[in-house]
Protein backbone atom coordinates (compact mmCIF):
# COMPACT_ATOMS: atom_id res chain seq x y z
CA UNK A 1 0.00 0.00 0.00
CA UNK A 2 2.83 2.30 1.00
CA UNK A 3 4.70 1.35 -2.13
CA UNK A 4 1.62 2.13 -4.22
CA UNK A 5 1.32 5.55 -2.63
CA UNK A 6 4.98 6.22 -3.29
CA UNK A 7 4.55 5.19 -6.90
CA UNK A 8 1.56 7.52 -7.28
CA UNK A 9 3.58 10.33 -5.70
CA UNK A 10 6.42 9.73 -8.12
CA UNK A 11 3.99 9.72 -11.06
CA UNK A 12 2.41 12.97 -9.87
CA UNK A 13 5.84 14.52 -9.35
CA UNK A 14 6.99 13.61 -12.85
CA UNK A 15 3.61 13.68 -14.56
CA UNK A 16 4.85 15.89 -17.39
CA UNK A 17 7.51 13.33 -18.30
CA UNK A 18 5.12 10.41 -18.06
CA UNK A 19 2.63 12.19 -20.29
CA UNK A 20 5.39 13.07 -22.75
CA UNK A 21 6.61 9.47 -22.93
CA UNK A 22 3.08 8.17 -23.30
CA UNK A 23 2.16 10.62 -26.06
CA UNK A 24 5.45 10.06 -27.91
CA UNK A 25 4.79 6.31 -27.80
CA UNK A 26 1.27 6.84 -29.13
CA UNK A 27 2.66 9.08 -31.87
CA UNK A 28 5.26 6.49 -32.81
CA UNK A 29 2.61 3.77 -32.93
CA UNK A 30 0.54 5.99 -35.20
CA UNK A 31 3.63 6.65 -37.30
CA UNK A 32 4.23 2.91 -37.51
CA UNK A 33 0.74 2.39 -38.89
CA UNK A 34 1.69 4.37 -42.01
CA UNK A 35 2.97 2.53 -45.01
CA UNK A 36 4.94 5.20 -46.85
CA UNK A 37 8.63 5.15 -47.69
CA UNK A 38 9.61 7.38 -44.76
CA UNK A 39 8.03 5.04 -42.24
CA UNK A 40 9.61 2.01 -43.91
CA UNK A 41 13.02 3.68 -43.64
CA UNK A 42 12.39 4.65 -39.99
CA UNK A 43 11.35 1.08 -39.25
CA UNK A 44 14.56 -0.25 -40.75
CA UNK A 45 16.60 2.26 -38.70
CA UNK A 46 14.69 1.24 -35.58
CA UNK A 47 15.35 -2.43 -36.23
CA UNK A 48 19.06 -1.69 -36.78
CA UNK A 49 19.20 0.43 -33.61
CA UNK A 50 17.42 -2.21 -31.53
CA UNK A 51 19.70 -4.84 -33.09
CA UNK A 52 22.80 -2.97 -31.89
CA UNK A 53 21.37 -2.88 -28.37
CA UNK A 54 20.39 -6.54 -28.52
CA UNK A 55 23.90 -7.43 -29.66
CA UNK A 56 25.39 -5.49 -26.77
CA UNK A 57 22.96 -6.93 -24.23
CA UNK A 58 23.36 -10.49 -25.50
CA UNK A 59 26.97 -10.44 -24.20
CA UNK A 60 25.55 -10.42 -20.67
CA UNK A 61 24.51 -14.02 -19.90
CA UNK A 62 21.10 -14.83 -18.47
CA UNK A 63 21.82 -16.89 -15.36
CA UNK A 64 18.54 -18.82 -15.50
CA UNK A 65 18.93 -19.51 -19.20
CA UNK A 66 22.52 -20.62 -18.62
CA UNK A 67 21.41 -23.03 -15.91
CA UNK A 68 18.75 -24.47 -18.17
CA UNK A 69 21.17 -24.69 -21.11
CA UNK A 70 23.69 -26.38 -18.83
CA UNK A 71 21.15 -28.99 -17.77
CA UNK A 72 20.16 -29.65 -21.37
CA UNK A 73 23.81 -29.95 -22.43
CA UNK A 74 24.58 -32.28 -19.53
CA UNK A 75 21.63 -34.48 -20.48
CA UNK A 76 22.77 -34.41 -24.08
CA UNK A 77 26.29 -35.31 -23.01
CA UNK A 78 25.02 -38.33 -21.07
CA UNK A 79 22.90 -39.43 -24.03
CA UNK A 80 25.78 -39.00 -26.46
CA UNK A 81 28.18 -40.80 -24.16
CA UNK A 82 25.73 -43.69 -23.97
CA UNK A 83 25.34 -43.62 -27.74
CA UNK A 84 29.13 -43.62 -28.23
CA UNK A 85 29.48 -46.59 -25.88
CA UNK A 86 26.80 -48.53 -27.70
CA UNK A 87 28.35 -47.71 -31.09
CA UNK A 88 31.79 -48.73 -29.83
CA UNK A 89 30.30 -51.97 -28.55
CA UNK A 90 28.55 -52.53 -31.87
CA UNK A 91 31.76 -51.85 -33.77
CA UNK A 92 33.69 -54.40 -31.71
CA UNK A 93 30.88 -56.92 -32.05
CA UNK A 94 30.88 -56.26 -35.78
CA UNK A 95 34.63 -56.94 -35.96
CA UNK A 96 34.24 -60.17 -33.97
CA UNK A 97 31.26 -61.37 -35.98
CA UNK A 98 32.99 -60.60 -39.27
CA UNK A 99 36.01 -62.62 -38.17
CA UNK A 100 33.74 -65.46 -37.12
CA UNK A 101 31.75 -65.29 -40.33
CA UNK A 102 34.96 -65.36 -42.32
CA UNK A 103 36.11 -68.39 -40.35
CA UNK A 104 32.78 -70.15 -40.76
CA UNK A 105 32.99 -69.67 -44.51
CA UNK A 106 36.54 -70.99 -44.64
CA UNK A 107 35.98 -73.91 -42.32
CA UNK A 108 35.50 -77.41 -43.71
CA UNK A 109 33.51 -78.38 -40.60
CA UNK A 110 29.91 -77.83 -39.72
CA UNK A 111 30.00 -75.06 -37.12
CA UNK A 112 27.38 -73.87 -34.64
CA UNK A 113 27.93 -70.28 -33.58
CA UNK A 114 27.03 -69.45 -30.01
CA UNK A 115 27.54 -66.86 -27.29
CA UNK A 116 29.27 -67.45 -24.01
CA UNK A 117 26.64 -66.91 -21.33
CA UNK A 118 28.74 -67.91 -18.33
CA UNK A 119 32.44 -67.94 -17.50
CA UNK A 120 34.49 -69.41 -14.71
CA UNK A 121 38.13 -68.53 -15.29
CA UNK A 122 39.38 -68.29 -11.74
CA UNK A 123 39.74 -71.90 -10.70
CA UNK A 124 41.98 -74.68 -11.96
CA UNK A 125 38.96 -76.18 -13.67
CA UNK A 126 38.10 -73.29 -15.96
CA UNK A 127 34.82 -73.69 -17.82
CA UNK A 128 32.41 -71.64 -19.87
CA UNK A 129 28.69 -72.04 -20.53
CA UNK A 130 27.42 -71.49 -24.05
CA UNK A 131 23.89 -70.93 -25.33
CA UNK A 132 23.85 -73.96 -27.67
CA UNK A 133 22.75 -77.41 -26.58
CA UNK A 134 21.47 -80.73 -27.73
CA UNK A 135 18.67 -79.07 -29.73
CA UNK A 136 21.43 -77.48 -31.84
CA UNK A 137 23.19 -80.79 -32.36
CA UNK A 138 25.80 -80.23 -29.64
CA UNK A 139 27.08 -83.36 -27.91
CA UNK A 140 29.65 -84.15 -25.23
CA UNK A 141 33.33 -84.06 -26.37
CA UNK A 142 32.63 -81.84 -29.35
CA UNK A 143 35.46 -79.32 -29.87
CA UNK A 144 34.99 -75.62 -29.22
CA UNK A 145 36.96 -73.15 -31.30
CA UNK A 146 37.10 -69.43 -32.00
CA UNK A 147 38.51 -67.52 -34.94
CA UNK A 148 41.87 -67.42 -33.14
CA UNK A 149 42.19 -71.10 -32.23
CA UNK A 150 41.18 -74.00 -30.00
CA UNK A 151 39.06 -73.09 -26.99
CA UNK A 152 38.18 -76.43 -25.40
CA UNK A 153 35.56 -79.17 -25.59
CA UNK A 154 31.99 -79.80 -24.45
CA UNK A 155 31.73 -81.72 -21.16
CA UNK A 156 28.03 -81.39 -20.36
CA UNK A 157 24.91 -80.56 -22.35
CA UNK A 158 21.29 -79.65 -21.83
CA UNK A 159 18.66 -78.81 -24.43
CA UNK A 160 19.80 -75.25 -25.00
CA UNK A 161 23.03 -74.89 -23.09
CA UNK A 162 26.38 -76.65 -22.80
CA UNK A 163 29.29 -76.47 -20.39
CA UNK A 164 32.72 -76.49 -21.99
CA UNK A 165 36.08 -77.43 -20.57
CA UNK A 166 38.67 -74.85 -21.59
CA UNK A 167 42.21 -75.39 -22.75
CA UNK A 168 43.16 -73.77 -19.45
CA UNK A 169 41.72 -76.61 -17.39
CA UNK A 170 43.66 -79.02 -15.25
CA UNK A 171 41.78 -82.00 -16.75
CA UNK A 172 42.15 -80.94 -20.37
CA UNK A 173 44.35 -82.97 -22.72
CA UNK A 174 44.80 -82.79 -26.46
CA UNK A 175 47.14 -84.35 -28.99
CA UNK A 176 49.18 -81.62 -30.60
CA UNK A 177 52.05 -81.09 -33.03
CA UNK A 178 54.57 -78.48 -34.04
CA UNK A 179 53.31 -77.28 -37.41
CA UNK A 180 56.80 -76.67 -38.86
CA UNK A 181 58.62 -79.86 -37.76
CA UNK A 182 55.61 -82.20 -37.26
CA UNK A 183 56.82 -83.11 -33.74
CA UNK A 184 54.01 -84.60 -31.61
CA UNK A 185 53.16 -83.99 -27.98
CA UNK A 186 50.35 -83.68 -25.47
CA UNK A 187 48.89 -80.34 -24.48
CA UNK A 188 48.00 -79.91 -20.83
CA UNK A 189 47.69 -77.06 -18.35
CA UNK A 190 48.92 -76.68 -14.84
CA UNK A 191 48.10 -73.06 -14.09
CA UNK A 192 49.20 -69.71 -15.52
CA UNK A 193 48.54 -68.12 -18.85
CA UNK A 194 50.34 -70.73 -20.95
CA UNK A 195 49.80 -74.44 -21.62
CA UNK A 196 52.54 -77.06 -21.83
CA UNK A 197 53.45 -79.26 -24.75
CA UNK A 198 54.61 -82.47 -23.08
CA UNK A 199 56.42 -85.62 -24.21
CA UNK A 200 58.83 -83.79 -26.53
CA UNK A 201 62.37 -85.07 -26.10
CA UNK A 202 65.41 -82.81 -25.96
CA UNK A 203 66.64 -84.01 -29.36
CA UNK A 204 63.46 -83.03 -31.21
CA UNK A 205 63.30 -79.87 -33.30
CA UNK A 206 61.24 -77.23 -31.56
CA UNK A 207 61.90 -73.49 -31.67
CA UNK A 208 60.34 -70.54 -29.97
CA UNK A 209 57.65 -69.06 -32.19
CA UNK A 210 56.66 -72.38 -33.71
CA UNK A 211 52.92 -72.76 -34.29
CA UNK A 212 51.25 -75.56 -32.35
CA UNK A 213 48.15 -77.23 -33.81
CA UNK A 214 45.98 -80.23 -33.02
CA UNK A 215 47.32 -83.45 -34.47
CA UNK A 216 45.73 -86.26 -36.45
CA UNK A 217 45.99 -88.63 -33.48
CA UNK A 218 43.15 -87.10 -31.48
CA UNK A 219 39.83 -88.87 -31.45
CA UNK A 220 38.07 -85.65 -30.37
CA UNK A 221 39.75 -82.70 -32.09
CA UNK A 222 40.06 -82.47 -35.85
CA UNK A 223 43.66 -81.95 -37.02
CA UNK A 224 45.33 -78.60 -37.80
CA UNK A 225 43.33 -76.42 -35.46
CA UNK A 226 45.65 -73.76 -34.12
CA UNK A 227 46.32 -74.00 -30.39
CA UNK A 228 48.98 -71.31 -30.03
CA UNK A 229 52.70 -70.73 -30.44
CA UNK A 230 55.79 -71.85 -28.58
CA UNK A 231 56.74 -69.00 -26.27
CA UNK A 232 59.38 -70.62 -24.04
CA UNK A 233 61.58 -73.74 -24.12
CA UNK A 234 63.41 -74.92 -21.00
CA UNK A 235 65.78 -77.89 -20.92
CA UNK A 236 66.16 -79.20 -17.37
CA UNK A 237 69.33 -81.14 -16.63
CA UNK A 238 68.68 -84.84 -15.95
CA UNK A 239 65.32 -84.73 -17.69
CA UNK A 240 64.68 -86.46 -21.03
CA UNK A 241 61.99 -84.05 -22.10
CA UNK A 242 61.87 -80.36 -22.86
CA UNK A 243 59.57 -78.04 -20.90
CA UNK A 244 57.74 -76.25 -23.73
CA UNK A 245 55.40 -73.38 -22.91
CA UNK A 246 52.72 -72.64 -25.49
CA UNK A 247 50.84 -69.35 -25.44
CA UNK A 248 47.25 -70.02 -26.54
CA UNK A 249 46.00 -68.19 -29.60
CA UNK A 250 42.73 -67.51 -27.82
CA UNK A 251 42.45 -64.58 -25.41
CA UNK A 252 40.21 -66.28 -22.87
CA UNK A 253 39.30 -63.31 -20.66
CA UNK A 254 37.89 -61.37 -23.65
CA UNK A 255 36.25 -64.35 -25.34
CA UNK A 256 32.54 -63.74 -26.07
CA UNK A 257 31.54 -65.88 -29.06
CA UNK A 258 32.66 -69.39 -29.99
CA UNK A 259 31.86 -72.18 -32.43
CA UNK A 260 31.04 -75.77 -31.70
CA UNK A 261 32.43 -78.14 -34.33
CA UNK A 262 29.69 -80.64 -35.05
CA UNK A 263 31.70 -83.79 -35.60
CA UNK A 264 30.67 -87.41 -35.65
CA UNK A 265 32.61 -88.96 -32.81
CA UNK A 266 34.43 -92.05 -33.95
CA UNK A 267 32.96 -94.23 -31.19
CA UNK A 268 34.44 -97.44 -32.57
CA UNK A 269 37.98 -96.00 -32.49
CA UNK A 270 37.56 -94.60 -28.97
CA UNK A 271 36.17 -97.90 -27.73
CA UNK A 272 39.08 -99.86 -29.23
CA UNK A 273 41.66 -97.43 -27.78
CA UNK A 274 40.04 -97.59 -24.35
CA UNK A 275 40.00 -101.39 -24.56
CA UNK A 276 43.72 -101.61 -25.26
CA UNK A 277 44.74 -98.85 -22.79
CA UNK A 278 42.50 -100.17 -19.99
CA UNK A 279 42.08 -103.91 -20.61
CA UNK A 280 40.48 -104.60 -17.23
CA UNK A 281 37.48 -102.24 -17.86
CA UNK B 1 -14.81 20.83 -20.05
CA UNK B 2 -16.21 23.75 -21.97
CA UNK B 3 -12.73 25.17 -22.24
CA UNK B 4 -11.53 21.95 -23.78
CA UNK B 5 -14.31 21.93 -26.32
CA UNK B 6 -13.54 25.55 -27.10
CA UNK B 7 -9.89 24.63 -27.58
CA UNK B 8 -10.84 21.77 -29.86
CA UNK B 9 -12.94 24.07 -31.99
CA UNK B 10 -10.16 26.65 -31.92
CA UNK B 11 -7.57 24.11 -33.03
CA UNK B 12 -9.85 23.04 -35.84
CA UNK B 13 -10.18 26.64 -36.97
CA UNK B 14 -6.40 27.07 -36.79
CA UNK B 15 -5.93 24.00 -38.96
CA UNK B 16 -8.36 25.39 -41.51
CA UNK B 17 -6.43 28.65 -41.49
CA UNK B 18 -3.14 26.78 -41.76
CA UNK B 19 -4.20 24.65 -44.67
CA UNK B 20 -6.46 27.04 -46.54
CA UNK B 21 -5.60 30.65 -45.77
CA UNK B 22 -1.84 30.32 -45.31
CA UNK B 23 -1.56 28.80 -48.76
CA UNK B 24 -2.19 32.32 -49.94
CA UNK B 25 0.80 33.54 -47.93
CA UNK B 26 3.22 30.85 -49.02
CA UNK B 27 6.63 31.86 -50.32
CA UNK B 28 8.16 29.14 -52.49
CA UNK B 29 5.80 26.67 -50.83
CA UNK B 30 6.89 27.71 -47.34
CA UNK B 31 4.10 28.62 -44.94
CA UNK B 32 4.23 29.72 -41.30
CA UNK B 33 3.16 27.21 -38.65
CA UNK B 34 0.36 28.76 -36.69
CA UNK B 35 -0.23 25.66 -34.60
CA UNK B 36 3.28 25.91 -33.13
CA UNK B 37 2.64 29.52 -32.13
CA UNK B 38 -0.58 28.45 -30.43
CA UNK B 39 1.14 25.59 -28.59
CA UNK B 40 3.80 28.00 -27.24
CA UNK B 41 0.99 30.27 -26.13
CA UNK B 42 -0.72 27.37 -24.30
CA UNK B 43 2.59 26.40 -22.67
CA UNK B 44 3.17 29.92 -21.37
CA UNK B 45 -0.35 30.34 -20.09
CA UNK B 46 -1.18 26.82 -18.79
CA UNK B 47 2.05 25.01 -18.19
CA UNK B 48 4.02 22.07 -19.52
CA UNK B 49 1.48 19.28 -19.00
CA UNK B 50 -1.26 21.16 -20.75
CA UNK B 51 0.99 22.18 -23.61
CA UNK B 52 2.24 18.63 -24.10
CA UNK B 53 -1.28 17.20 -24.26
CA UNK B 54 -2.62 19.95 -26.51
CA UNK B 55 0.44 19.70 -28.69
CA UNK B 56 -0.39 16.05 -29.24
CA UNK B 57 -4.10 16.74 -29.87
CA UNK B 58 -3.42 19.61 -32.29
CA UNK B 59 -0.77 17.60 -34.12
CA UNK B 60 -2.99 14.56 -34.40
CA UNK B 61 -5.90 16.63 -35.69
CA UNK B 62 -3.60 18.21 -38.25
CA UNK B 63 -2.38 14.79 -39.35
CA UNK B 64 -5.93 13.49 -39.66
CA UNK B 65 -6.99 16.52 -41.69
CA UNK B 66 -3.97 16.22 -43.97
CA UNK B 67 -4.36 12.44 -44.16
CA UNK B 68 -0.66 11.98 -44.78
CA UNK B 69 2.01 10.63 -42.45
CA UNK B 70 -0.32 10.25 -39.47
CA UNK B 71 1.50 10.61 -36.17
CA UNK B 72 4.39 12.79 -37.36
CA UNK B 73 2.84 16.16 -36.44
CA UNK B 74 1.46 14.60 -33.26
CA UNK B 75 5.00 13.62 -32.31
CA UNK B 76 6.67 16.91 -33.24
CA UNK B 77 4.02 19.08 -31.64
CA UNK B 78 4.01 16.98 -28.46
CA UNK B 79 7.75 17.59 -28.15
CA UNK B 80 7.21 21.26 -29.02
CA UNK B 81 4.62 21.64 -26.26
CA UNK B 82 6.83 19.88 -23.75
CA UNK B 83 9.84 22.07 -24.64
CA UNK B 84 7.85 25.27 -24.50
CA UNK B 85 6.43 24.21 -21.14
CA UNK B 86 9.86 24.56 -19.56
CA UNK B 87 9.48 28.34 -19.87
CA UNK B 88 6.19 28.48 -18.04
CA UNK B 89 6.21 30.84 -15.08
CA UNK B 90 3.03 31.35 -13.11
CA UNK B 91 1.57 34.86 -13.39
CA UNK B 92 4.29 35.90 -15.80
CA UNK B 93 2.58 34.78 -18.97
CA UNK B 94 1.28 38.26 -19.98
CA UNK B 95 4.72 39.76 -19.62
CA UNK B 96 6.34 36.97 -21.63
CA UNK B 97 3.70 36.93 -24.34
CA UNK B 98 4.06 40.64 -24.91
CA UNK B 99 7.84 40.60 -25.11
CA UNK B 100 10.57 39.39 -27.47
CA UNK B 101 10.88 36.30 -25.24
CA UNK B 102 7.71 34.96 -26.84
CA UNK B 103 9.35 35.45 -30.22
CA UNK B 104 12.56 33.74 -29.14
CA UNK B 105 10.63 30.87 -27.59
CA UNK B 106 8.66 30.32 -30.79
CA UNK B 107 11.96 30.39 -32.66
CA UNK B 108 13.52 27.77 -30.35
CA UNK B 109 10.49 25.51 -30.29
CA UNK B 110 10.07 25.82 -34.03
CA UNK B 111 13.70 24.81 -34.61
CA UNK B 112 13.24 21.68 -32.48
CA UNK B 113 9.90 20.94 -34.12
CA UNK B 114 11.27 21.32 -37.64
CA UNK B 115 14.43 19.40 -36.89
CA UNK B 116 12.44 16.33 -35.83
CA UNK B 117 10.04 16.84 -38.72
CA UNK B 118 12.87 17.11 -41.27
CA UNK B 119 14.68 14.05 -39.95
CA UNK B 120 11.54 11.92 -40.10
CA UNK B 121 10.22 13.35 -43.35
CA UNK B 122 13.41 12.86 -45.37
CA UNK B 123 13.90 9.19 -44.38
CA UNK B 124 13.64 6.91 -47.38
CA UNK B 125 13.79 9.81 -49.83
CA UNK B 126 16.59 11.28 -51.94
CA UNK B 127 16.35 14.55 -50.03
CA UNK B 128 19.11 15.02 -47.44
CA UNK B 129 18.28 16.04 -43.86
CA UNK B 130 20.40 19.17 -44.06
CA UNK B 131 18.84 20.22 -47.31
CA UNK B 132 15.37 19.68 -45.89
CA UNK B 133 16.22 21.39 -42.63
CA UNK B 134 17.84 24.49 -44.11
CA UNK B 135 15.61 24.89 -47.16
CA UNK B 136 12.28 24.02 -45.57
CA UNK B 137 12.70 23.68 -41.79
CA UNK B 138 14.63 26.89 -41.13
CA UNK B 139 12.57 28.82 -43.66
CA UNK B 140 9.41 27.72 -41.92
CA UNK B 141 10.98 28.55 -38.55
CA UNK B 142 11.80 32.10 -39.57
CA UNK B 143 8.50 32.57 -41.31
CA UNK B 144 6.68 31.33 -38.19
CA UNK B 145 8.78 33.56 -35.98
CA UNK B 146 8.01 36.47 -38.20
CA UNK B 147 4.32 35.73 -37.94
CA UNK B 148 4.69 35.59 -34.13
CA UNK B 149 5.34 39.31 -34.20
CA UNK B 150 1.62 39.89 -34.77
CA UNK B 151 0.36 38.15 -31.62
CA UNK B 152 3.39 39.42 -29.70
CA UNK B 153 2.50 43.03 -30.46
CA UNK B 154 -1.13 42.27 -29.84
CA UNK B 155 -0.36 40.83 -26.42
CA UNK B 156 2.03 43.65 -25.64
CA UNK B 157 -0.64 46.14 -26.44
CA UNK B 158 -3.29 44.25 -24.51
CA UNK B 159 -1.27 43.69 -21.33
CA UNK B 160 0.44 47.07 -21.14
CA UNK B 161 -2.80 49.00 -21.17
Amino acid sequence: MLKMQKLIQIIILFKEYFVLVLLVIVSLILLGSNDNTQVKAIRSYTVAFVGIFQDAISIVPNVFELKRDNEILRQLSVNLSDEVNRLREARLENIRLRAMLNMKERSEFKLVACDIVGKNLHLLRNTITINAGESDGVKIDMPIISETGLVGKVIATSNHHSVCQLLLNKDFRASAKIQRSRIDGIISWSGGETVQLKNVTKTQDVKEGDIVTTSEYSGIFPPNIKIGFVSKIVEVQGNLFKDICVTPGVDFPSLEQVFVIITAIDAERIELEQKILHPKK
Amino acid sequence: MMRHIKYLIFVYILIIIQTQVFQLLSINGITPDILTIWIVYVALTHGQLYATIWGFVAGLMFDLVMGNFIGLSALTKTVAGFTAGYFYEENKAPATLGSYRFLLLVLLVSIIHNTIYSIAFTRGSDLSVWEAFFNVGMATTFYTSALTLIPMFAFARKYTR
